[in-house]
């Protein structure tokens, strides 16, 4: 278990490491051997320009594609290779960058849905209701078409989905996609209690700057090759990124209200937490009452 | 002439109900799995040979038959599925599979042609050749008892659609193949178990129409799927109320203008009926605009 040379913030183990991937859609590989780490507990951003490979990186990681050569870990058992179902049955869930859900059925039928792996129905019952308290607002359109709400709103309907199966890695591929500013903040507002619920979270942003805002890891994929790795603060500070990417260096100074300083603090408290159902319930109750 | 036409009505609600069962079949498997089953036709003559062999060689009633042909007709879906439609992949699947399950047609066609001939085999029972009066006219049995099947068979898929988890999977299937799989549905198995269950409801429905029509043999199969072909256009590509509705509706319209009219024009209405509806609304009648994301 070799660490990259630019280690980040050390916050827990690698939940998830992706070692020397090569992987594509048919026509030619899109992935060249990308090697990266997820880390327990925090929020990791992939960015990169159109065709870098982030969704192709998903992809792989959630089963839908095998790579090539190369291995995907979680927790040091073998993922690359098993089948979407195999995937979620370990606890690692996708929320896709294009709208997934059914539209047609009622946002209650889609959640119900997100727990459709899930052999006993009491256990289904009682995650819906953990999932609906999460996502007080959702309540209020379970029984509309799902294909009748707002970007917005379907992203939350997504979200609470994936919840069903309590995964202990959410993977979100671009999440920002097509939203206003003001309901992205509500999506990010969103991805940022799921993380302190215990998640996990992988996450590809085309929006670099405010993915990488809120994210504790950044990683820059280019070419289908990892070209940097840090901290959040790291990749967004970084001159030549910020030049790439950012559309001009980033120049906001740390700790001007931006998720620099407040990760440190956060993710201790999620890492130390064991990924589990209980303790993120007990969690989430001690978050009510501690900061602010 | 009234009582023709109130005979040619009652007959096209109740022989249109068996109609909507094989045209359900056939508009599910679109739904699902993106192909169009040109073999539907000669699977529903299956249906009917399968039923007469029952009821010749083993005097199994023809409705009791069904228990056994039912099963096994879903056999013969799942393993064309599996072995014609399955390895289609790709861009050019739909169409494909045109020319996949034409040649299960032929294949099946062939088969029936060697061990029954082209002699036209009619089912019957008691019930096939006795009936009550109404409207001035003697309403065979078989029509009311094959109605009260393809209702029952109708309604249950449509509980099963609506009302279980796994015709909730089924839906899902049908709207999205990526979100289904990511929800950790397998695709693959919900293809080939809705492709037995469309081809399966053929069995019911050969029965009932080898015992009410005027017979078929293997040739038959290419008259049945252009209608049902029209049919599930008309009702809309993927839509079970559609190919419900749109069934009733041909087939009561041939029936009375073959009385209004003349035998010869029904066809042509019946066509020409399709042709009007598409031109204004080319997704059919109840059918959705937009087509299923991947």
């Amino acid at each position: 278990m070799t660490s990259r040379s630019a280690e980040p913030v050390t916050t827990g183990a690698p939940a998830l490491e992706i070692q020397d991937v090569v992987a594509g859609y048919g026509g030619g590989d899109v992935l060249h051997g990308v090697t990266m780490q997820v880390y327990e507990g925090g929020i990791t951003c992939v960015v990169g320009p159109n065709g870098a490979g982030k969704s192709t990186l998903l992809g792989t990681i959630s089963g839908l594609l095998n790579p090539r050569l190369g291995r995907v870990s979680l927790r040091g058992e073998r993922l690359s290779g098993k089948s979407p179902r195999q995937v979620l049955d370990m606890g690692v869930v996708l929320v896709p960058q294009n709208h997934s859900l059914f539209r047609e059925m009622t946002v209650r039928e889609n959640i119900v849905l997100g727990g459709y792996i899930l052999r006993q129905r009491g256990l289904a019952d009682r995650r819906l209701d953990s999932v609906l308290e999460m996502f007080p607002q959702v309540t209020e359109w379970l029984g509309k078409k799902a294909g009748s709400l707002s970007g917005g709103q379907q992203r939350l309907v997504e979200f609470a989905r994936c919840l069903m199966l309590d995964p202990s890695l959410v993977i979100l591929d671009e999440p920002s996609m097509g939203l206003s500013p003001k309901v992205l903040k509500s999506v990010f507002d969103a991805v940022r209690m799921m993380n302190k619920q215990g998640k996990t979270i992988l996450l590809v942003e085309q929006n670099a700057r405010a993915g990488l805002r809120l994210s504790t890891h950044g990683v820059v994929l280019e070419n289908g090759r990892v070209r940097l790795a840090g901290s959040g603060s790291e990749v967004l500070h970084h001159p030549e990124i910020g030049a790439l990417y950012l559309g001009g260096a980033v120049t906001a100074p740390p700790g001007s209200g931006t998720p620099g300083p407040d990760a440190p603090a956060a993710v201790p408290a999620a890492g130390a937490a064991a990924p589990d159902a209980g303790v993120a319930g007990s969690e989430s109750a001690a978050n009510g009452t501690a900061p602010r | 002439m009234g009582r023709q036409l109130s005979e040619a009505i009652v007959d096209g609600i109740l022989g249109g109900s068996v109609y909507a069962l094989m045209a359900v079949g056939l508009t599910l498997i679109f739904g699902v799995l993106d192909i169009i089953n040109i073999a539907q036709g000669i699977l529903v003559v299956l249906g009917g040979y399968l039923s007469y062999v029952l009821s010749v060689h083993l005097h199994l009633d023809l409705f009791v038959g069904l228990l056994v042909t039912v099963p096994a007709m879903f056999i013969v879906g799942v393993a064309i599925q599996w072995a014609f439609i399955r390895p289609l992949r790709g861009r050019e699947r739909t169409s494909m599979s045109l020319l996949a399950t034409y040649a299960v047609a032929i294949i099946i066609e062939g088969i029936l042609y060697i061990i029954f001939g082209s002699n036209y085999v009619n089912l019957s029972a008691s019930y096939t050749t006795t009936g009550p009066k109404i409207f001035g006219f003697y309403l065979n049995y078989i029509y009311i008892y094959g109605f009260l099947m393809a209702l029952v068979l109708v309604v249950g898929i449509y509980y099963t659609l609506y009302r279980t988890q796994f015709g909730r999977t089924i839906r899902a299937t049908m709207q999205d193949h990526t979100a289904a799989r990511i929800v950790g549905i397998n695709v693959n198995r919900v293809q080939a178990l809705t492709f037995g269950i469309g081809v399966a409801v053929t069995a019911a429905g050969g029965m009932v129409f080898g015992a009410t029509g005027g017979g078929f043999n293997p040739n038959t199969g290419y008259d049945l799927i252009s209608r049902l072909l029209a049919i599930v256009i008309l009702g809309g590509l993927g839509s079970i109320a559609g190919a419900m509705v749109a069934a009733i509706f041909m087939i009561t319209l041939e029936g009375v203008v073959t009385v209004l009219w003349s035998p010869s024009w029904s066809v042509v209405v019946f066509y020409g009926a399709l042709v009007v509806v598409l031109a204004f609304r080319p997704q059919g009648l109840l059918g959705r605009k937009a087509a299923r994301a991947q």
